[in-house]
């Protein structure tokens, strides 16, 4: 039985609007126009337990809000969603005790306390006994290699180092789910790939559930063998990451180097373009036709080397939003 | 209950280690609170010993000490700020975590209030102690009226916060509504016997002000403890009518929290 069922979920904001100008600003004193936005439209999927799944699409696609809806903190307009039993929006502290949600660019910290005091209110909010308190915290603070930023003033920390300790709060009552919303946004590199190792970790030791929400791809690539991607609200893909450009995106790179540059050539002909840097080019073609074009740039130019990739995934994701959304959807998309 | 009594206290620890860091800013939040009454003295006092019988609404000047003095301490202990800060908290999005917490937001709410009222104690008691000695009330309360009075206080001080969240609860349609703070302070200043004894407002104000709950929260702990309400049996019915609106308010925060986080969906994004 998935651990995680989502159902034709679907959540609607009403938002004022009106023209701007003053006189559309004293007009709208007496008659607000009101717009609804469909943030999150008839989407569906289940997640087992253990699994990581990743959330893709650009801002305002409706990953946050799926995220709230399943968190608990939003009230889906209509469509059902069940976590590990539970329908999240009614708040219940058991459920509330097995999850957890890190949002990147949200607080869970006292600002003016140090970490340890957060943690200490964590212990007791989530009633955790002190000797198994102690242990998951010197296993989190060793992981996390925090010990000495402990005793700082959280508002004195570093962006990496706070959320080092935001991570770490989220996970003293080892939850059974996790949401995880950009959780290494703003952090540098070498920080984001160590907070990716460690979630990894953490869903390897624990068998967690882990849905991430990234708008880095590295996050996605490194953590998630499956993906949801979501673009206005509605499900545009889902499944393996691996799957993704063959559903979303038939296409191959080629990648030549030449022994003497082709001026005269036509490479348009064969595929787009993607780059011509004198004797090196970069093309790409429609998988089916991949090894025609081969065929024909070995047959007609000197070449040195040749490679034949798949594209990037954030040229796949790219492609993929950029199909306007009355357009037909790829085939095997869901809805 | 365990675990609300557990979080509560770490709630507290935290409340307190905070105020701490900003020693300055809540000692001068404590002196707004002293400066208020001080000046009402000063105005109805003066008002007093112009009149002819050297009183105003049946208050001499001692007396008038004796209610601002009082209004003083129990303006320490039911003071609070929810009214203005959920507002904010949903604004600035600092709810969010909150309410993923297996725990109401309002219990940190109540131990901040309380951490406020404690660690500000030992710099408003000192100003309490000169205030009394500078202005020498008249005192007429036998030692049950001060101990029922200091539990009035503490019931106005659980019904000021509580009244306060409910009111605030109108954030959650309408987070940039400071107004309602605004007017809810302004309220309780007049019909809670702030601003003047509830015996000098004008008829129909003065009989509001036995309708609303804002009496309760000052003006009768204030009369209890200064020796104006003279029965146990008034002084009873008062701590019953506190305590029936304290029922009244858990029960509205109840239904009217429910309400309120499920429309959070419109606001937080």
């Amino acid at each position: 039985m998935p651990q995680i069922e989502v159902s034709a979920l679907t959540k609607t904001f009403r938002v004022p609007e009106r023209e701007g100008g003053l006189w559309a600003s004293v007009r709208s004193v007496v008659r607000r126009k009101y717009k609804e936005v469909r943030a999150v439209e008839q989407v569906s999927f289940t997640v087992e337990k253990g699994e990581i799944v990743g959330f893709l699409g650009p801002n305002g696609a409706g990953k946050t809000t799926t995220l709230k809806m399943m968190s608990g903190l939003l009230h889906p307009t209509s469509g059902a969603c069940s976590v590990m039993g539970h329908f999240p929006w009614r708040r219940e502290s058991t459920y509330l005790r097995r999850i957890s949600m890190l949002m990147g660019q949200r607080s869970q910290l006292s600002w003016d306390l140090p970490a340890m005091d957060s943690f200490l209110v964590h212990a007791a909010v989530y009633d955790l006994p002190k000797r198994a308190f102690q242990e998951t915290l010197d296993e989190l603070v060793t992981l996390l290699d925090i010990r000495d930023i402990l005793k700082k003033q959280v508002r004195t920390l570093s962006l990496g180092e706070r959320m080092k300790c935001e991570i770490c709060v989220s996970l003293l009552h080892r939850p059974d789910v996790l949401f995880l919303d950009e959780p290494t946004i703003g952090v540098d590199i070498t920080m984001q790939a160590r907070i990716r190792d460690f979630i990894a970790d953490y869903n390897r030791r624990y068998g967690a559930t882990l849905i991430l929400t990234s708008h880095y791809m590295a996050d996605v690539t490194a953590l998630c063998k499956r993906i949801i991607v979501i673009d206005h609200g509605r499900i545009l893909f889902d499944g393996l990451l691996g799957d993704l450009s063959a559903r979303l995106a038939p296409f191959k790179v080629i990648k030549i180097d030449l022994d003497h540059e082709a001026d005269g050539y036509d490479f348009a002909a064969l595929g787009d373009v993607l780059q011509r840097q004198e004797r090196k080019i970069m093309l790409r073609v429609p998988k089916k036709s991949a090894p025609a074009v081969t065929d024909r740039l070995l047959r007609d130019l000197s070449v040195l080397d040749l490679t034949i990739e798949d594209p990037p995934i954030e040229d796949v994701i790219s492609l993929a939003f950029g199909r306007k959304a009355d357009e037909p959807q790829p085939a095997g998309v869901s809805k | 209950m365990r675990v609300i009594v557990r979080s509560f206290a770490a709630f507290l620890r935290a409340a307190v280690g905070t105020m701490l860091q900003y020693r300055g800013e809540i000692i001068l939040w404590a002196i707004w609170g002293l400066i208020n009454p001080a000046v009402l003295y000063a105005i109805w006092s003066a008002a007093a010993e112009s009149n002819v019988d050297q009183t105003l609404a049946g208050f001499s000047r001692g007396q008038f000490a004796a209610y601002y003095f009082c209004i003083m301490i129990i303006g320490h202990f039911t003071t609070a700020w929810d009214a203005y800060e959920l507002g904010y908290l949903i604004r600035s999005g600092s709810l969010s975590s909150q309410l993923l917490r297996p725990i109401l937001p309002i219990w940190s709410a109540l131990a901040a209030n309380m951490a406020y009222k404690i660690t500000t104690l030992a710099f408003v008691g000192p100003m309490w102690a000169l205030f009394f000695w500078i202005v020498r009330p008249t005192f007429d309360a036998a030692p049950w009226q001060i101990v029922l009075g200091i539990v009035a206080t503490m019931l106005a001080g659980l019904l000021n916060f509580l009244l306060g969240y409910v009111v605030a609860l109108v954030s959650f349609w309408s987070p940039k509504l400071d107004a309602v703070g605004e007017a809810y302070f302004g309220i309780g200043m007049v019909f809670g016997g702030r601003f003047a004894p509830l015996a000098a407002l004008p008829g129909i104000l003065y009989q509001a002000a036995y309708i609303l709950p804002f009496r309760w929260m000052y003006a009768f702990p204030a009369e209890l403890m200064m020796g104006k309400i003279k029965t146990p049996a008034e002084a009873l019915s008062g701590l019953t009518i506190q305590l029936v609106w304290l029922l009244g308010i858990v029960f509205v925060f109840r239904f009217g929290w429910k309400a309120a986080v499920r429309h959070y969906s419109a606001v937080s994004g």
